[in-house]
């Protein structure tokens, strides 16, 4: 039976190799395996010594079953700092220490919406889950993915999966592929263009910079339409107790800090205090 | 195969071995039941509880650092109230044992929370945090001095009957006479250390890495620093001393024991690891067998010098 609740677990690297410019994809073999809500997370580590202490926050890219009743799970990953260089370097058949999943996911739940994914760089590998629920939902849905360069998109051959696969469409900054310019001025000519009864029925999931998923915010609620983005913020333990990994958030006329990693990762955009 | 006794005293409080989760590591207990069975644990100690919710500091709270990590969280939590209504409760029906550590502004507000938390049976200790470096008021205005731990121990020891811990600060020169102070204005043990004041710059954007500039530093890298003051404290205080500094490993934790410390705290090895404390008592255990040791109190304070 695969678990959906949160546990602490073993794991051995099957696969962790590099594609285009910037990303790994990372692919291990787990104990049992993982039912997860696309948005969630995992804690992951592995790297000798304890330089760096923690683990890093990686949104669950894919989780399936692998030999003997064991699971396997999958992550895309940027190299943004000396954990994930050293995750990098990490071989097949080196064990990793995973707690996952991890956090609240995005809200699939509405019938007769229109879905439009929207990441931004790695920000793809959050949507990505999300694109493949709403195919096998047959869910009406689009995605949007921008980056600086081709180099930095998703290579072709990475698909969400799911039986209605919806439309792709690719931005770059320089323009190398796809709309020329950035994915938020794509998405926002494309809002603009909308008709009113498909604004209404509009939910955007978002992942990306914070000023991407801002500024996608702001145009979404002047088209009426909603919004759930998946923050990341830096994190110890990835499971509510260390509370370092806060953001401001509107509770009626107050605002709180709320965890990035228990409340969220993914929070309805008009709570954020952006 | 014989049980291994690993059961410590600490005063008139009985615990069922030596390790404790640290204050503001470990949440209020509940958060660690998915992981493994909480009253395994000598004791809880729960993130630290004022008389009224803290919000905490604004965002940047966190910083890694070379093996370890800064934090500025600013206390954070849910109320004294809350925490008797809604968490004391389930920590008892999972039969973890528990003590609060408490945090105030003033001298009276500490009382006031120590006073309300002593109507909790099931508590079994108070720690008196006199070493947050986080918030402005409160904390380290009593922890950077002996008197200022002699005043802050003296009127929460007022105010309650329950086992008194005081939990010290590093920040101080002589952490002997702090810790002397405390154990001659009533506490029961000390617990040492708290996180040593630290700092993160960015030179590109030429800004602080945490919104409240300074944090406070744990992990290993505090470890060789913890067992000094440790040491230290063990030498010149009479009642107990729970050791608290980087502890990773059993080994970590039984040096502690070596240098004198009656218990140990465990606190940024459970972010890494959420299994630290339980695989902590269980190395101690292969460690006591290893070396046929009848109980805790064979090995403390048995450095050889």
């Amino acid at each position: 039976m695969p678990h959906s609740r949160m546990r602490f677990v073993a794991g051995r690297i099957l696969r962790n190799e590099g594609h285009g410019d910037i990303f790994y994809r990372l692919e291990a073999s787990v104990p049992e395996p993982v039912e997860f809500e696309p948005g969630q997370f995992a804690m992951v580590s592995g790297w000798p010594g304890s330089d760096p202490l923690l683990p890093r926050p990686l949104a669950i890219f894919r989780a399936g079953s692998g030999q003997k009743g064991k699971g396997t799970v999958e992550f895309v990953y940027k190299v943004v700092g000396r954990g994930t260089a050293l995750l990098s370097g990490m071989h097949p058949g080196e064990p990793l220490s995973l707690t996952m999943p991890l956090g609240r996911g995005f809200d699939l739940g509405g019938d007769g919406r229109l879905y439009w994914l929207v990441g931004g760089g790695v920000g793809f590998s959050t949507v990505f889950p999300a694109a493949a629920a709403l195919g096998r939902r047959r869910a009406e849905h689009e995605m949007f993915l921008g980056s600086r360069t081709r180099e930095q998109l998703p290579p072709k051959e990475w698909t969400p999966g799911g039986d209605a696969k919806g439309r792709v469409h690719l931005c770059t900054e320089d323009g190398t592929a796809g709309y020329f310019g950035r994915v938020t001025d794509f998405v926002r000519e494309r809002m603009t263009a909308l008709a009113d009864a498909d604004a209404s029925r509009l939910t955007i999931l978002a992942c990306g910079p914070r000023e991407m998923l801002k500024d996608i915010a702001l145009a979404a609620f002047a088209r009426g339409a909603e919004m759930q983005a998946a923050l990341e913020n830096h994190m110890a333990c990835g499971f509510g107790v260390c509370w370092g990994c806060v953001v401001a958030l509107r509770e009626g006329e107050k605002t709180g800090y709320r965890r990035v990693c228990r409340e969220g990762p993914v929070f309805d955009a008009r709570e954020v205090v952006w | 195969m014989v049980k291994t006794d690993l059961s410590v005293s600490l005063g008139t409080l009985r615990l069922k071995n030596p390790v404790m989760s640290a204050s503001g590591t470990f949440g209020y207990g509940l958060e660690f039941a998915p992981f493994y069975d909480i009253s395994r644990l000598g004791a809880i100690v729960v993130k630290g509880l004022s008389l009224a919710p803290t919000p905490g500091n604004p965002p940047g709270r966190i910083v890694e650092t070379a093996s370890g990590m800064l934090n500025a969280i600013g206390l954070q939590n849910i109320g004294v109230e809350r925490f008797m209504a809604d968490v004391a409760p389930r920590l008892t029906d999972a039969g973890a044992t528990f003590a609060a550590n408490i945090y105030g502004r003033t001298t009276d507000e500490y009382s006031a929370v120590a006073s309300r938390l002593s109507e909790l049976p099931s508590l079994s200790a108070i720690e008196v945090n006199a070493s947050c470096p986080n918030v402005k008021e409160g904390g380290m205005a009593f922890g950077a001095t002996a008197e200022g731990v002699a005043r802050l121990t003296g009127a929460v020891r007022k105010s309650t009957t329950k086992p008194l811990w005081v939990k010290l600060s590093p920040n101080v020169a002589d952490i002997g006479s702090v810790a002397a102070a405390a154990e001659d204005s009533g506490a029961d043990a000390v617990s040492l250390i708290n996180t040593i004041v630290g700092m993160a710059v960015d030179h590109r954007t030429r800004r602080p890495r945490l919104s409240n500039v300074t944090g406070g530093l744990s992990g290993p890298a505090i470890k060789p620093v913890a067992l000094r003051m440790v040491w230290e404290a063990c030498k010149r205080v009479k009642i107990p001393v729970i050791g608290i500094g980087g502890i990773q490993t059993a080994a970590d934790a039984l040096e502690f024991i070596l240098v004198g410390a009656s218990a140990v705290q465990v606190g940024t090895a459970n972010f890494r690891n959420p299994r630290a404390c339980v695989e902590i008592i269980e190395g101690m255990e292969v460690f006591m067998r290893e070396e046929r040791l009848p109980g805790i109190d064979s090995f403390r304070g048995k450095l050889l010098l």
